[in-house]
């Protein structure tokens, strides 16, 4: 295992496009986050406000990115052939996407640290501006607030789950366009389409669906305000990621290179 | 060496509709370049996937030392391997190709910058594999499957996109590697590339062995191969090679011409009844010709395509 690990991490570090990819994810991240702060005006009126959630918005479209760079990091050696070499070295197949698995998950645990203490404290900077100050009875964003603690370290956990998802995709589906549309589908029409229902379908739609649900773990100020309790809703995430590991791993192992 | 042998039984293989591998039985000898030979689409890179337990046989089995290919710890320390030429990474450098190769078989680094020495590449080294032309990759491809300095080494179509001094340099390093004991099977559609290379020939058609045999007894055995020579004691002669199950015709007075039989084992025949004989020659085909006799017929795409691909 540790030579497979040696192995992926080295991949990793000399393939050019993925050092891209994970600034770009930061960036685009920490940018969605400041863009929607200095958007946000607040009534004078309080108390109604997420700021912690507000400043995490960005991850809304950061993990865009994350499961951009999680599908190419399989993809790609199938796109190019490039998987049979990495086959006949490792046969071991299960090793190989546990080992693909680790390097994903200390870049995206890494990108994801960086875009969220770049959200916290560009909320913690811009928010006030916009009205959320402690004047009005919103205190300074501050990660030692435990609700803020856990939507913070949920988001990061969120965004790993997220490149997990997207590994176990595209490990089953080999190609990466058809695997990047499939994850970015599996984000972003369910929310879209529980609009389309009323209570309670709607509501059930959403405690399912792998970003509404995940993204519970967001909210610090009222959590009933989410369809799902926040650990819960990255338990459903979680599941969501196990679920397309265990049918890559089933179909790496079963079909033929 | 004896980890140096691949041991192919019974593999059979079905794509949908097609039967890629039907029985394919051969074995790769130590010290000895196999040349694996038969026209497109004859089951040749399917065989070496199975071999690499990249692809599962429906039936029969593929050893490499004795051992299944998934059961070697650190296989490319066992077999070294050239699939395909273009499967790199573009964007990644020839070096670091290796070198998370080498990674993933606990080889020092300093492997990488032999192997790129073998191949000479040390100078393109540092480049990125995408801008390599074809010959580059395969000897970038090369250079991944003498890494571990493995006792096997398995060569799909080495040749393709070589120009003639790659050739050249190829087939002498093919010779070297198995003089240095290894089992070398090379695949190719060209049994001119091979000619002068290999010692051992399967030919495959249509996912069957149609021959595996020395070359010698592959020539030996194709109609056309003619063993001339003389005697003072032509009708002895003739009796001898009967028995040794010769076709001999005298052509006149102490001069005979036999086929079926390669020309060494015409002169140990003859040795071991003392007959006196003289200026043993043979007429052979080319091993081109014994491979279109093997093959007619058995070109999935006809044998046209197989003599297109010839000229
Ligand atoms: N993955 C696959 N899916 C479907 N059919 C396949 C697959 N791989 C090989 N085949 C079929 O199996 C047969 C054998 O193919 P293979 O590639 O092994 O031939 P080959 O001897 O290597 O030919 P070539 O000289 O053209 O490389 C062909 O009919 C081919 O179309
Ligand atoms: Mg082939």
């Amino acid at each position: 295992m540790i030579e497979a690990l040696r192995a992926e991490w080295t991949k990793t570090r000399t393939t050019g496009g993925i050092a891209w990819l994970l600034t770009g994810a930061i960036a685009v991240t920490i940018a969605v986050s400041a863009g929607i702060a200095a958007a946000t005006h607040v009534s004078p009126q309080g108390g109604q406000e997420d700021p912690t959630k507000i400043a995490l918005t960005g991850v809304y479209l950061g993990q865009a990115v994350v499961a951009v760079f999680a599908v190419l990091t399989i993809s790609e050696e199938y796109g190019t052939g490039m998987i049979r070499v990495s086959l006949a070295a490792m046969p071991r197949r299960l090793v190989l996407l546990a080992a693909k698995a680790a390097t994903t998950t200390a870049l995206a645990l890494t990108a994801g640290i960086l875009a969220v203490t770049g959200c916290l404290l560009v909320g913690r900077l811009m928010l006030p501006t916009a009205g959320l100050d402690p004047a009005h009875g919103y205190p300074l964003i501050s990660i030692g607030h435990s609700p803020t603690l856990r939507a913070a370290s949920g988001s990061v956990c969120y965004l790993v789950l997220i490149a997990l998802l997207s590994l176990g995709v595209a490990t089953a589906l080999r190609d990466g366009a058809p695997s990047i549309a499939v994850v970015l589908g599996l984000l972003y029409l369910p929310p879209l389409l529980a609009q389309a229902f009323t209570d309670p379908l709607r509501r059930h739609i959403e405690q399912i669906a792998p970003m509404t649900a995940g993204l519970a773990i967001q909210a610090t100020t009222d959590p009933h305000s989410q369809p799902i309790a926040p650990w819960a809703g990255l338990g459903v995430l979680t599941a969501w990621a196990a679920a397309s590991l265990l049918i890559a791993a089933l179909l790496l192992r079963l079909r033929d290179a | 060496m004896n980890d140096a042998i691949i041991e192919v039984t019974g593999l059979r293989k079905r794509f949908g509709p097609t039967l890629a591998l039907d029985g394919v039985t051969f074995t790769a000898p130590p010290g000895k370049v196999t040349g694996f030979i038969g026209p497109n689409g004859a089951g040749k890179s399917t065989t070496i996937r199975v071999i690499l337990g990249l692809d599962a046989p429906d039936e029969g089995h593929a050893r490499v030392g004795g051992h299944p290919y998934r059961d070697l710890r650190n296989p490319l320390r066992h077999v070294g391997a050239l699939v395909d030429a273009a499967a790199v990474q573009p964007s990644r450098t020839a070096r670091n190709h290796l070198l998370w190769l080498a990674r993933s078989q606990t080889l020092e680094a300093g492997r990488v910058d032999a192997v790129l020495e073998l191949v000479g590449l040390a100078a393109a080294a540092r480049r990125k594999a995408g801008g390599f032309s074809l010959g580059m990759r395969q000897r970038l491809g090369i250079a991944a499957a003498m890494l571990g300095d493995p006792p096997v080494v398995i060569l799909d179509e080495p040749f393709n996109g070589m120009d003639p001094e790659g050739i050249v340099w190829m087939r002498k390093l093919l010779r070297t590697l198995a003089a240095e004991g290894r089992a070398l099977l090379v695949s190719s559609h060209l049994m001119s590339e091979l000619q002068g290379i290999a010692d051992h020939i399967v030919v495959i058609g249509r996912g069957k062995v149609l021959a595996e045999a020395g070359i010698d007894e592959l020539l030996a055995r194709a109609a056309g191969e003619q063993v001339l020579l003389q005697t003072p004691t032509p009708a002895e002669a003739y009796r001898v090679l009967h028995r040794a199950g010769g076709v001999t015709t005298i052509i006149d007075d102490g001069a005979l011409s036999v086929s079926g039989l390669a020309a060494r084992q015409v002169v140990a025949a003859l040795g071991q009844s003392d007959v006196v004989f003289s200026e043993v020659t043979t007429q052979r085909p080319t091993l081109e010709d014994v491979y279109f006799q093997l093959t007619s017929g058995e070109a999935e795409f006809g044998t046209n395509t197989v003599q297109g691909a010839q000229r």
